[in-house]
């Protein structure tokens, strides 16, 4: 069964929550206070974590921060306040996605059920990007020699970009692709985690040669062995 | 502008020297005149003199000469005569001194003579002086000018007498003194005068042009600070040095800033706490508010099992906190403007595509109510463009729930550094007095007809808002029965400003 891990310190929210995700056939872990999270995190091992940016103890930034040292989980923030940097802290920290309250509970199941699934099966052979080799049975990616670790959605966003080698990606087409978004939301999420992204399986980030940007559209694949 | 007459607008150093270089120009042109005239009349009138006794003299040993010589014949005369002419010339360092005698040409002459000293030409007295002369008894004396044979020219004073010399008759006679050294002298003093001018006009400018700009010097201290304070550099003062008038002008100047400086920090604290008090209140509303949101959500999507009167009741639920949540929405948005703590995020954006995506989403249906009126080349602006998706939606909706069954236009149009938008539509219109009231918050076209349209009665003046913080408007016609057009105009580059508008919201 899938154990979701949700963090708000409103009780009556988080118990919500719970109903909610219980009916939607998960199993649902609550969590009150931003310190609580590590302790219990090492022992239920959750396959996602909600996680409110407002919490008693240590701030939700900072236990995203904290989980990212040891794991690839999907995060998925919940923020009280559309102010943008409070989010974009909470995306550089590592999260992978963010609700506003009040959201529509129906859709945050659905960004869950994205985050959760297990990319396709369906391709067994290896991926390349730039010099990086992207082992999709295996889930992992290599530079060189060496495993990069990345998070599922980074690996989804490199894959996405990898498999269509030459086509350029807008924004929005990452985000539905990626995200599992329906048109017209934020595009600074992509943004964001492109950032991230390339300063994982990039040489030089401020150049990079793997993930293009094509100014005024969106991004596309660098193409393979191009480079040094 | 040329810049000579820019400097005379915006200097007031350069137009009050200007000023006073002219006036000092006329002042010493006439205080020159006058010293010329006075030098010059002085200097002839001792020459004058000095000539008068001279030629009298002159005159008188002329008379005993001939009075006294005992007259024999002509040629004695004429060897007297000779003896008076016989003036020596004109050296290098004496001014030219000449005589002349004429006998009288009408009255009985025994001997005829008409005779001048060293080449000088007889016409060289003035006809009119000659009359003159003859006339009178005493001694005259006039201007004239010295022509020798050789043509050479000098002015003149001539001084006339008749000589009577018995027996033989009357004879005029004149004795000439050249004014060229005097008019030499006065051509020096002319010289040194206009020399004396010019350095004093210069010397004048000049001190006037430093005395002023030392003088202006903290003024233009205060524009420049004054200008500073104004875009924002409120730490800013005026150098006080001394304590006249202007250290007085500084002391005050900086009192105000200081004034300024407190006012505005008092304003920007309320406006933070505005902004605080805003996000708090975000906060606390939406937590709740989610849960109930998704209370509602689980209690609606079991409606099936409850009877009807209590699955109504989840529905109205479920819709009510809908609008609820849209009303919290765009209230937060009112008092985010209100605390100006709005901030663009601006992008390029395809103008066109964003107008389909608005319109897709206003009304996701294939039949076209909506008609798009665009370029065919795409429309790249800056802009943020989840503010102007907001106004568009707004327009847009708007169009189609008055638009009373009949199609909309929407039209995109672009000039250099503008680009408009227009939403027309052919249905109810407003009139007159709704226009104005259109942009106020809470305000309702109709009341009956709206509300079962839903909206918050905030979206046409957080549309204003938005389109403000573009620098851009949104201009509005309507009328009664004849539909209404909402434009809106923005510049298609972030920090412009709109000079035109591409569509005109008044319908030709």
């Amino acid at each position: 069964m899938t154990l979701i891990m949700v963090v708000d310190d409103d009780l009556d929210l988080a118990e919500m929550l719970g109903i909610v995700l219980t009916g939607a056939g998960y199993e649902v872990d609550l969590v009150n206070r931003g310190d609580e999270v590590m302790p219990l995190f090492s022992t239920q091992n959750p396959d996602l974590i909600l996680l409110d940016v407002m919490l008693p103890g240590l701030s939700g930034v900072e236990v995203c921060k904290l989980i990212r040292e040891k794991s690839m989980v999907p995060i998925v923030m919940l923020s009280a306040k559309d102010d943008k940097q409070d989010v974009v802290a909470g995306l550089e920290a590592g999260a992978d996605d963010y609700m506003v309250k009040p959201f529509d509970p129906a859709e945050l199941v659905a960004r869950m059920k994205v985050r959760l699934r297990r990319s396709g099966g369906e391709v067994n052979s290896d991926l390349t990007i730039g010099n990086i080799v992207i082992d999709q049975i295996e889930h992992s990616i290599i530079r060189d020699g060496r495993i990069i670790a990345l998070t599922r959605l980074e690996f989804d966003l490199l894959v996405a970009l990898a498999k269509e080698p030459g086509r350029v990606f807008s924004r929005e087409e990452l985000l539905s692709q990626v995200w599992g978004y329906r048109p017209a939301t934020d595009t600074r999420l992509v943004n964001v985690h492109i950032q991230r992204l390339r300063s994982k399986v990039e040489i030089d980030p401020e150049n990079p040669a793997i993930i293009l940007t094509v100014r005024g559209v969106g991004y596309k694949a660098g193409v393979p062995g191009s480079f040094q | 502008m040329n810049s000579p007459f820019k400097a005379w607008r915006t200097s007031l150093v350069i137009r009050v020297t200007g000023t006073i270089v002219l006036l000092s120009i006329i002042l010493i042109y006439l205080a020159g005149s006058a010293l010329y005239t006075q030098i010059s009349s002085g200097i002839f009138d001792e020459k004058l003199n000095l000539s008068i006794s001279d030629a009298q003299s002159t005159a008188r040993n002329a008379q005993f000469q001939l009075t006294f010589s005992q007259y024999q014949d002509k040629a004695a005369l004429k060897s007297i005569f000779a003896e008076i002419l016989a003036v020596p010339p004109k050296t290098f360092d004496n001014t030219a001194r000449e005589v002349a005698i004429f006998s009288f040409a009408k009255t009985k002459v025994r001997f005829k003579f008409s005779g001048a000293s060293n080449f000088l030409e007889v016409t060289s007295i003035p006809k009119d002086f000659r009359k003159k002369t003859k006339i009178s008894n005493t001694t005259q004396w006039g201007r004239a000018k010295l022509s020798y044979i050789n043509g050479r020219n000098e002015p003149a004073i001539v001084v006339g007498h008749t000589l009577k010399i018995a027996g033989a008759g009357n004879y005029e006679f004149y004795v000439l003194f050249s004014l060229e050294q005097q008019t030499r002298t006065m051509a020096l003093i002319l010289n040194y005068l206009w020399l004396t001018g010019i350095a004093l006009t210069f010397l004048i400018g000049i001190i006037t042009f430093f005395v002023l700009r030392r003088l202006i010097s903290p003024i233009r201290d205060a524009a420049r600070v004054a200008e500073e304070l104004t875009a924002g550099n409120l730490e800013l003062r005026m150098d006080i040095n001394g304590e006249d008038e202007i250290a007085r002008l500084g002391y005050s100047f900086n009192e105000m800033a200081v004034a300024l400086q407190q006012q505005i920090s008092r304003l920007e604290n309320l406006s933070k706490l505005q902004q605080r008090f805003v996000a708090d209140v975000s906060h606390e509303l939406r937590t709740p508010l989610t849960t109930i949101r998704m209370a509602s959500q689980v209690i609606y999507s079991a409606r099936d099992i409850f009877e009807p009167k209590v699955a109504r009741s989840a529905e109205l639920l479920v819709s009510q906190i809908e609008r609820f949540e849209s009303l919290l929405r765009d209230l937060l948005e009112v008092s985010r403007f209100d605390a100006q703590a709005a901030v663009l995020e601006i992008g390029e954006v395809d103008l066109t595509a964003l107008v389909k995506e608005t319109i897709d989403y206003v009304h996701p249906s294939q039949d076209r109510i909506i008609l798009l009126l665009a370029p065919i080349t795409p429309v790249i602006v800056d802009i943020d463009p989840r503010r102007i998706k907001r106004i568009l939606r707004n327009l847009i909706s708007n169009a189609m729930d008055h638009r009373d069954g009949k199609n909309i236009e929407v039209q995109i149009k672009e000039s250099e550094n503008e680009v408009s938008i227009g939403v027309r539509d052919y249905g109810l219109g407003f009139t007159y007095t709704d226009k104005k009231l259109l942009f106020e918050r809470f305000w309702r076209a109709d009341t009956s007809r709206a509300r079962s349209t839903g909206g918050t009665g905030l979206g046409l003046s957080i549309a204003l808002e938005d389109a403000k913080l573009h620098q851009g408007e949104i201009d509005v016609w309507g009328e009664r029965g004849r539909g209404a057009h909402f434009v809106l105009t923005i510049p298609k580059f972030a920090g412009g400003s709109i000079r035109s508008r591409p569509i005109s919201a008044q319908p030709e």
